[in-house]
């Protein structure tokens, strides 16, 4: 019998961390200082925030370097950093800071920002409770996705890797070891929420479980 | 502020509108915080737009099962002298003080403060009328929050260093935007101000009444219309946005519309006014609405008909008809300050502009290009959709509760429960 998988989801409040930058040293001195929650509301979070479309620049260090700063170079190198690739915050937070450190020893001049466009460094208090939805089998869990807010997907399709500290997310993870289905495992884990918003993630998770239905 | 309702309603009411599974979402939330007790102080029940948010966020904070209590302190009209004068100071405005003003303030809050009862979970104390009586509850048990509605940014630095020992004491403030926090030792949440799309303002027109207003007012549905709602202000700009519409014009057949209001006990704004239509003399195709306060599906139907909403202020803060605007799909043209830089992402759900040759251009863009704007509008009712209606602010709050209860860590999991389903 199949452990069922239980809907969780993920609700934060933003609040400010006192860090705030006017360039780009304050920027690094921001991204070395402040607490892991504010790598995840800046990198991961702002998926779930601009869920509803997709562009170039889905971090808000790329929008803001990019946007307000008009560093178009380090903008692209920001903008194209995949925070999926890594499951612990710490070893993003690093990444982040050798991109920028890199940028800071080439560049001769900062340019420095008014404090109304600063980039404030925002942490968020994160709150995960279950939804009361689970799923035992694959009609039941299409059935549940049909249901659950973005923000649940969000929690189990991105900020699980980070729980898990595994290149997987929990969906899969259950489908694999407890439906043993491998194959639609390795198929859900390989959307990505750089090329789909949410809620097509949700369809496509949809209509492939479907398919396996079928 | 948040527009004014007279029907209140349901937060199922709002299942239909927001995106799938937030509704349950937050009585989830609610549910795990609890049958609490919440005490609202601030300065008015009626008027003002503090009491208008109170007055729908009560009803659904009650109908999730928490009691709710809305006190105000009173004072003589001396104390609401003093603390308008703390108000435009926060602002940034020019203010002179005295020693015996703060006394005043001291003793009336004193004297006046309302009685918290004791078993209040929550305490959340409204602006800075009420803000010193902490001071009156030194071995309190309950977590307060003070919630500030003003941009502090530029604040008077005498007002603020008589208050902040005040704020410091609270367990958390709350403001709208990270600009306007301090530097404070208490956590400072961001809750952004949220629009009520049942309300009059927002609620879905037809086409013929939306017509049928545009005729009342005078406008002929004919050509694009180019549309600002604001008090006649200098800081929204309104001659930049007449001189925007004239370099448009050269281009695309179009009306401009500059809807506000002007108080008649405000010289400024009458001033203001005069100048505004001396400026539009008498060109059709400038149409200068200087309507009621009360004139809230007037204003739904402008907005409605608008091609293109524009958004010219000089300073702003969050700009509630900005967010109006986009949750009726359309593309806005606001200038790259305040809260409008964070309601609107550049170049996917509307544009930002830095002068008023950029604001023409990017009026012209969204004219030549339908599609375009379209999908900028699109856009601007799914961001308002996921993040800055009625629910969103419940749910804001709801945590902003839990983060008072357990104020450390910033990952933390709520008790799970039975399995209903």
């Amino acid at each position: 019998m199949a452990k069922p998988f239980q809907f969780f989801t993920e609700q934060g409040i933003v609040y400010y961390s006192g860090y705030k930058a006017d360039n780009l040293k304050a920027l690094l001195t921001g991204l070395r200082g402040v607490p892991s929650s504010s790598i995840f509301y800046h990198l991961y979070h702002s998926l779930l925030r601009r869920h509803f479309t997709t562009t170039d620049y889905m971090n808000d260090f790329a929008q803001w370097v990019w946007g307000v700063l008009w560093q178009k170079t380090l903008g692209e190198k920001l903008a194209s950093f995949d925070p999926l690739e890594f499951t612990r915050l710490r070893d993003a937070r690093a990444r982040l800071i050798e991109i920028v450190d890199a940028y800071v020893g080439e560049t001769e001049y900062f340019l420095r920002v008014s404090e109304e466009q600063a980039f404030y460094f925002l942490c968020m208090k994160s709150f995960v409770y279950p939804l009361g939805v689970q799923a035992s089998s694959l009609p039941e869990l299409m059935q549940a996705l049909r249901v659950v807010s973005p923000q649940s997907i969000f929690y189990h399709l991105i900020e699980s890797r980070l729980r898990l500290r595994e290149p997987t997310n929990d969906l899969s993870d259950w489908l694999k070891t407890q439906l043993d289905m491998p194959d639609l495992a390795a198929t859900i884990n390989t959307f990505s929420p750089y090329e789909y918003n949410l809620e097509e993630l949700r369809n496509k998770i949809i209509a492939v479980v479907h398919d396996a239905i079928q | 502020m948040m527009p004014s309702s007279n029907n209140k309603h349901h937060l199922e009411d709002y299942a239909p509108i927001v995106t799938s599974g937030v509704i349950r979402e937050i009585e989830e939330l609610a549910r795990l915080l609890g049958p609490v007790r919440i005490v609202h102080v601030n300065s008015t029940k009626e008027g003002g737009g503090v009491a208008e948010i109170l007055g729908w966020f009560i009803p659904i904070i009650e109908e999730l099962g928490m009691k709710v209590d809305w006190e105000v302190i009173t004072g003589e009209k001396d104390f609401f002298t003093i603390t308008k004068k703390f108000h435009n100071a926060l602002h940034g405005q020019p203010e002179e003080f005295t020693e015996e003003m703060f006394a005043a303030y001291l003793d009336n809050v004193g004297k006046n403060a309302p009685k918290i009862h004791e078993d209040a979970d929550f305490v959340v104390i409204h602006d800075p009328q009420p803000a010193a009586m902490i001071g009156e509850y030194p071995d309190r048990k309950n977590r307060w929050a003070w919630r500030c509605h003003i941009d502090l940014s530029e604040a008077d630095l005498r007002v603020w260093g008589f208050l902040r020992p005040f704020v410091e004491r609270y367990d958390g403030a709350v403001f709208h935007l990270p600009q306007y926090t301090k530097n404070l030792m208490a956590p400072q949440f961001i809750v952004p101000p949220a629009i009520d799309p049942l309300a009059p303002k927002n609620e879905k027109l037809s086409e013929e009444e939306v017509s049928s207003t545009l005729h009342k007012l005078g406008v002929a549905n004919d050509k694009r219309i180019i549309l600002q709602v604001a008090r006649f202000d200098r800081l929204k700009g309104p001659f930049g946005a007449i001189e925007a519409f004239r370099l448009v014009r050269r281009w695309y057949d179009c009306r401009l519309i500059l809807a506000g209001g002007s108080a008649t006990d405000d010289p400024e704004s009458q001033a203001v006014l005069a100048e505004v239509q001396d400026m539009a003399g008498d060109d059709p195709d400038i149409h200068i609405l200087n309507l009621p306060p009360d004139s809230h599906r007037e204003i739904n139907a402008l907005q409605r008909a608008a091609t293109v909403v524009v958004q010219n202020s000089r300073r702003e803060g969050f700009g509630l008809t900005v967010t109006e605007a986009m949750w009726k799909a359309k593309p806005v043209v606001g200038t790259d300050i305040g809260g409008i830089r964070h309601q609107i992402i550049h170049g996917v759900s509307g544009f930002l502009t830095h002068s008023v040759e950029g604001l023409a251009y990017r009026i012209r863009q969204l004219f030549g290009n339908p599609g375009m704007a379209k999908r900028f509008g699109q856009q601007a009712r799914e961001y308002v959709r996921n993040n800055l209606l009625v629910p969103h602010h419940i749910r804001r709050w709801l945590l902003v509760f839990h983060s008072l209860r357990r104020a450390n860590g910033d990952l933390i999991t709520l008790p799970p429960h039975e399995i209903t389903e």
